[in-house]
């Protein structure tokens, strides 16, 4: 690291507690995350486009991740290949309590062969997707506003 | 809703998070936000007529 950096590195203050506290509202509630900050404009813009994106792929019949296994197919309650919806379950895991609700209600993540026929599945898969993505983008501006180092 | 529509929704919404987390004055955010929306569909666009001659 060269002393710029250093130097640099140096002068970025540690986040406070309660700069910890609005990332977790605004990963948990999208949009939250700028309402406690009363960044009015930011909420309604940020989380209106994740919980629109959210609600569009979840009508168009998307289907969201989780590890559980298909018991069906795979005949134990673990199977190796449950891992490759680990990346895909990380950015739905970004819409928060949207996903867990939808988690608790078994709501869009049945894989149903009538549901996957559907013209809109992929777009509605890329919709939820998306919408997970875009909210940690947006708990990270928040993050950011919160601890001082972005305006 | 057609394709179209839907890679409209889709550029728009992602454009609105891009432009308001990237740039510092509102001027800047709109700006950048009409950039990305733009590149998203003319991008979508070529790369679909470019399928459209793969067989």
């Amino acid at each position: 690291m060269v002393k710029s950096e250093r130097l640099q590195a140096e002068s970025v203050e540690a986040a406070s507690g309660s700069a910890w506290l609005i990332g977790l509202a605004a990963w948990f509630i999208p949009g939250a995350g700028h309402l406690l900050l009363k960044k009015w404009g930011r909420a309604a813009l940020m989380g209106g486009a994740v919980w629109l994106s959210f609600f569009v792929g979840l009508a168009m019949g998307g289907h969201m991740f989780d590890l559980t296994p298909d018991v069906a197919t795979s005949g134990s309650m673990f199977d190796w290949s449950t891992m490759i919806q680990v990346p895909p379950m990380i950015a739905n895991l970004g819409s928060g309590i949207a996903y867990v609700v939808c988690w608790m209600m078994d709501v869009g993540f049945r894989d149903d062969p009538v549901q996957a026929a559907r013209t809109t599945y992929e777009y509605g898969n890329t919709f939820l997707l998306i919408a997970g993505l875009m909210n940690y983008l947006t708990m990270l501006d928040a993050f950011d506003v919160a601890a001082g180092r972005k305006s | 809703m057609n394709h179209f529509l839907v890679m409209m929704l889709f550029a728009a919404l992602a454009a609105i998070v891009f432009g308001v987390i990237s740039k510092d004055t509102n001027r800047e955010r709109w700006v950048y936000g009409v950039k990305v929306f733009a590149e998203f569909i003319v991008i979508g666009l070529v790369l679909g007529w470019i399928l459209y001659f793969i067989p």
